[in-house]
């Protein structure tokens, strides 16, 4: 028996205790988005880099701790640090932070951002767009339906259950109607804050069909932590089929005296 | 006698006492000024953001008080000055005290003619900063008028080194809050 | 240098002058270190009430959860629980570190290491002290307001702190308390740094200060320079709460609006990224100079470090965006401070640098403080490097609001801070109170803290990295994070084992300040100016302003004659060509 199921055993009565390993439950959640690999592997890149510039501090500290402690080494080297070579050994390792770390890293992200994650899907393409308002303490999700405007009487809207396609460019246009929220996909390792009185975007492209959550990520009162909503991806057909039942349920659920019904905005195109 | 023929006499102590007091309140200066920075800063971002300044349903207040008060203030900084000149002659400083009042009275009719004219504190952003900037502004002048008032207490005990050197750092953040009401006259009611 | 000669005064004689109202920096040192001890005993036992509540959802507390929560029969409810977090994270950055760092040894070590009898403005200094201890009454009472304490985290952004998210008294008491603090902080920040440039000795250029003195002085800019720029914030959210105005107020459930939240983020991170700065500079200054002390070794590039710290001071107020990536700025401006945050790794790793070439052919000794100046560059490795992940943009899409935040500035500001400020503890208590502490249990309080310390968030980044969000009440509501109940489970029991073994140190320092060994006037032999008087520090300090003739790190030199392996600051520098 090792350290760590005997720790399971006397520390953690929950009931789906053991069955998992250690390295399992420290994974990320499953990625189901065609980016969300990039920010992984960013994470994987940044983890090997640090962790060896980590052991050498390490090996520095305890390696000199040891090798220098008082009983053995009872006469100390009389240097301020300041003669040439000194300063150039720590000019140098202060550069080779930057450049082995710093300058791949920033590198890396800097494209990603810009390419990928802010370089937004063009209007003409075949997207799905989904308005999203956060409240205390629930989602608000709306598809423009057949029309393809926003804020009219054939919107799909719904509450805490989003549906998504996989395959095609998802663009949602995130608000908040009282407090921050943050609309948070951790399949797809992306979120953005949801703000009173602003539109942010951000878009997506699953891969797996399933069922997933959606987090708020921002402290947003009490309920907070029970601000999850669903998020069901389907296949492109069952995802048509899903619209087309709504849309027929649709039509007399939205009441046009409702105002509370048309909190939608106009798309904001973006090219 | 002239302010350099007095710092030619002045011990050895004295002199240092001099440095490190102008040396605290420049320091404090320095954090006041990043207060009124951190306000304009924002002033800044409604004003350039905003597609129409003042915002739509808004007019600006006439200019008429501000300008009173611009004019009072300028006044009394330059009462001031010449009170620092010559402080055996405090009528500087007590016209200093006065228009100080007057540009506090001034600020009051200013609030109370926005109330009159339906510019209520919580009627949106432009008024938000008309009144929280200039509440701000004027609770510095308040404090700063208790000092003139302390200033002017001790300036008629005598005119020693020590009251030379509070006359010298009050009119240091007189003079700054005269520049940052000009400051918020400028962008604020001007432009 | 020293302007002017400060007088000798009588030491008062009434409890109330010599004890309460005091003039003497050394006294309202430790006043700012008990104020700082009893909040970060508070803050605490907040930590643990949260830890538990996130391990043993719906369990009531032990032992005292009955008689905190009794309507709820020990159970910490929702509503308490973002009470906890929000005056958790402000207690211990405002009322625990900053007190204890820069109220108390700031206070303490500035005008002994400088060789001066007092802080410049005295009557500034009680005002200080006395304005922090309004504040924190001012943040007590808002616990038992009808709607309880402020509730929207430390950072307190609007909407969720206007009247729509949390409409109690409470959260105005909070922006009051932190203002009036603020004011407090101003006022000290002003005297040290007046201080420093008016009254260190004759002789002493800027590059003889210790270390230590450097750390505090940067700090103290900072603070007269960006607290003014959070207290303009809260000001603003004050006047948007009392008065009605709308500065931070939109959307649709704003009856008047136009305002805009993001307003109040630039402005409380302008302030907050100096402001985690503001709590690590001193701790760094110590640590450079306990390294040096305890190695018997010069300080390895000591000016370099004095030169990083300033620079890093710099460079920590252009990067604050990298809070708000989420927030949709300007591709330009979020890739800007990318860039600019990237760059303060230059002048870190010149830090570490530093710091292992002291100890490098040092003749290390392992005593209490050195131990917990070990730990500081343990723990400040980790949490620095774990920055870099939060830097780059695209990994801190998915790390935002997680808790690998969380883990990462507690290592940073609370482990480090933490650690730093128990070296200092261990290392001037001689000094303070005249008696010497416990070795042995004070590296038994060191060995256990080390180890709760990193199970506890070393933890946190793992269940961040896993998905995990913060400020969640109950996170097992969702199905991903089921699967972390035992890593949840045992960073509370690593808290728990860190809480107990602060027991260990507050035994300790209450012990040894009453019946501790009497302290001889240099019991680690080391050449500062503080240890050049009797301990405990006499009233107005130096009989004589000493003459100051070389640098603090003089240790190990060769070629010095007598039983002593260091110098006196006051000694003229013996020369060694080696």
């Amino acid at each position: 028996m090792n350290l760590y199921s005997l720790y399971m055993k006397f520390f953690v009565m929950s009931a789906n205790a053991s069955e998992m390993s250690l390295w399992e439950r420290m994974k990320p959640p499953v990625d189901i988005s065609t980016n969300g690999h990039l920010i992984d592997s960013l994470f994987i890149l940044t983890t090997k880099l640090i962790l060896f510039f980590f052991i050498l501090v390490c090996i520095g500290l305890f390696g000199f701790s040891w090798l220098y402690r008082h009983k053995k080494h009872p006469k100390p080297l009389y240097t301020h640090g300041t003669s040439k070579k000194h300063v150039a050994i720590v000019a140098a390792i202060g550069a080779l932070v930057f450049i082995v770390i710093d300058m791949q890293i920033t590198g890396i992200s800097n494209r990603d951002y810009m390419e990928v994650y802010n370089n937004w899907p063009k209007e003409s393409e075949d997207i799905v767009r989904v308005e999203v308002l956060g409240q205390q303490w629930a989602w608000n999700f709306r598809y423009a339906g057949k029309d393809g405007i926003f804020n009219t009487e054939d919107d799909i809207v719904t509450l805490n259950d989003l549906r998504l396609p996989i395959g095609k460019k998802i663009v949602f246009q995130v608000s908040a109607k009282d407090v921050i929220h943050s609309f948070s996909l951790p399949n797809t390792r992306q979120k953005i804050d949801a703000m009173p009185g602003r539109i942010h975007k951000m878009w997506v492209e699953l891969t797996k069909p399933g069922v997933y959550e959606v987090v708020c990520a921002q402290i947003c009162g009490t309920f907070h932590y029970r601000m999850k909503a669903t998020m069901t991806v389907y296949t492109q057909e069952d995802f048509n089929k899903w619209q087309d039942e709504m849309q027929q349920r649709t039509s007399f659920a939205m009441e046009k005296e409702s105002a509370d019904l048309y909190w939608g905005w106009k798309w904001i195109a973006n090219n | 006698m002239t302010t350099t023929v007095v710092k030619k006499t002045l011990s050895k102590n004295d002199q240092g006492q001099e440095i490190i007091s102008s040396v605290g309140m420049i320091v404090a200066l320095v954090s006041f000024a990043m207060l009124f920075a951190t306000l304009m800063m924002g002033f800044a971002m409604f004003r350039l953001t905003a597609p129409v300044w003042p915002p739509a349903g808004m007019t600006k207040p006439s200019l008429l008080l501000p300008s009173l008060s611009t004019l009072c203030i300028f006044l009394s900084s330059v009462c001031y000055m010449k009170f620092e000149k010559n402080m055996a002659d405090n009528r500087g400083l007590i016209a200093t005290i006065v228009l100080g009042f007057i540009f506090m009275i001034i600020q009051t009719l200013l609030w109370h003619s926005l109330k009159t004219q339906g510019i209520y504190v919580s009627s949106g952003i432009f008024p938000s900063i008309i009144y929280a900037f200039t509440w701000i502004h004027a609770a510095h002048i308040v404090a700063a008028l208790a000092m003139l008032i302390w200033l002017y207490r001790n300036v008629q005990k005598g005119v020693t080194p020590t009251t030379q050197r509070q006359a010298g750092n009050t009119g240091k953040f007189w003079h700054f809050l005269g520049i940052v009401w000009f400051i918020m006259f400028v962008t604020i009611f001007v432009i | 240098m020293a302007f002017f000669e400060q007088h000798i005064h009588d030491e008062p004689k009434t409890f109330l002058s010599k004890y309460v109202f005091s003039f003497d920096h050394k006294v309202i040192g430790k006043q700012f270190l008990w104020y700082g001890i009893a909040f970060l005993g508070i803050g605490g036992m907040m930590a643990l009430l949260i830890r538990w509540t996130l391990a043993f959802p719906g369990e009531p507390f032990p032992v005292i959860g009955q008689f905190l929560f009794p309507h709820t029969n020990g159970v910490v409810p929702p509503d308490t629980y973002a009470m906890l977090f929000t005056l958790h994270g402000t207690i211990m950055i405002f009322y625990a570190i900053t007190p204890i760092l820069i109220g108390a040894f700031g206070n303490f070590c500035i005008p002994l290491m400088i060789g001066a009898r007092d802080m410049v403005f005295p009557t500034l200094n009680m005002l200080s002290f006395w304005l922090a201890f309004v504040s924190a009454i001012l943040l007590l009472a808002s616990l038992f307001t009808p709607l309880g304490g402020a509730a929207g985290g430390w950072v307190s952004y609007p909407t969720l702190s206007t009247l729509i998210g949390s409409p109690g008294i409470g959260q105005t008491l909070w922006c009051l308390a932190l203002f009036v603090l603020g004011v407090s902080s101003t006022m000290g920040a002003v005297n040290y740094i007046a201080t420093i440039i008016t009254l260190r000795a004759p002789g002493m250029g800027y590059f003889d200060m210790p270390l230590t003195i450097w750390g505090l002085w940067l700090t103290a800019i900072l603070n007269a320079i960006f607290l003014p720029v959070l207290g303009a914030g809260l000001l603003l959210l004050t006047f948007d709460r009392v008065f009605g105005t709308t500065f931070f107020l939109a959307g649709a459930a704003a009856t008047s609006g136009s305002g805009d939240p993001v307003l109040f983020q630039h402005v409380f991170w302008i302030f907050g990224h100096p402001e985690v700065y503001i709590l690590i500079l001193p701790a760094w200054g110590i640590v450079s100079d306990l390294l040096s002390f305890f190695a018997r070794k010069p300080a390895f590039g000591a000016k370099a470090t004095a030169l990083a710290m300033t620079s890093i001071t710099i460079l920590s107020t252009l990067v604050y965006g990298h809070h708000m990536y989420t927030t949709q700025m300007s591709p330009l401006l979020t890739q800007s401070f990318m860039m600019l945050t990237m760059t303060i790794s230059i002048p870190s790793s010149v830090f570490f640098a530093n710091w292992l070439g002291t100890i490098w052919k040092g003749s290390i000794r392992f005593q209490t403080p050195m131990l917990f100046s070990l730990g500081v560059v343990f723990v400040f490795g980790l949490g620095g490097l774990t920055g870099l992940y939060l830097a780059t943009v695209s990994t801190d899409l998915y790390l935002h609001d997680t808790y690998f935040v969380v883990g990462h500035f507690h290592y940073t500001m609370a482990a480090s801070v933490l650690l730093g400020g128990f070296a200092a503890t261990y290392f001037w208590f001689p000094k303070m109170f005249g008696r010497m502490m416990n070795e042995t249990i004070g590296k038994i309080h060191f060995w256990i803290t080390m180890l709760g310390l990193n199970g506890v968030f070393m933890g946190m980044m793992v269940v961040g990295w896993a998905g995990m969000h913060r400020r969640i009440y109950n996170p097992f509501v969702y199905e991903f994070l089921q699967k972390l109940i035992p890593i949840n489970t045992f960073i509370t029991v690593s808290a728990i084992t860190m809480g107990a073994a602060q027991l260990f140190f507050v035994y300790n320092f209450i012990y040894s300040m009453v019946k501790g060994p009497k302290a001889e006037q240099n019991p680690w032999g080391v050449g500062t100016l503080e240890w050049t008087i009797p301990s405990p520090a006499p009233h107005y300090n130096f009989a004589e302003i000493p003459v100051v003739k070389c640098g603090p790190h003089e240790l190990g030199n060769p070629n010095l004659k007598g039983d002593r392996d260091f110098q006196y600051q006051t000694e003229e520098l013996v020369e060694c060509n080696s």
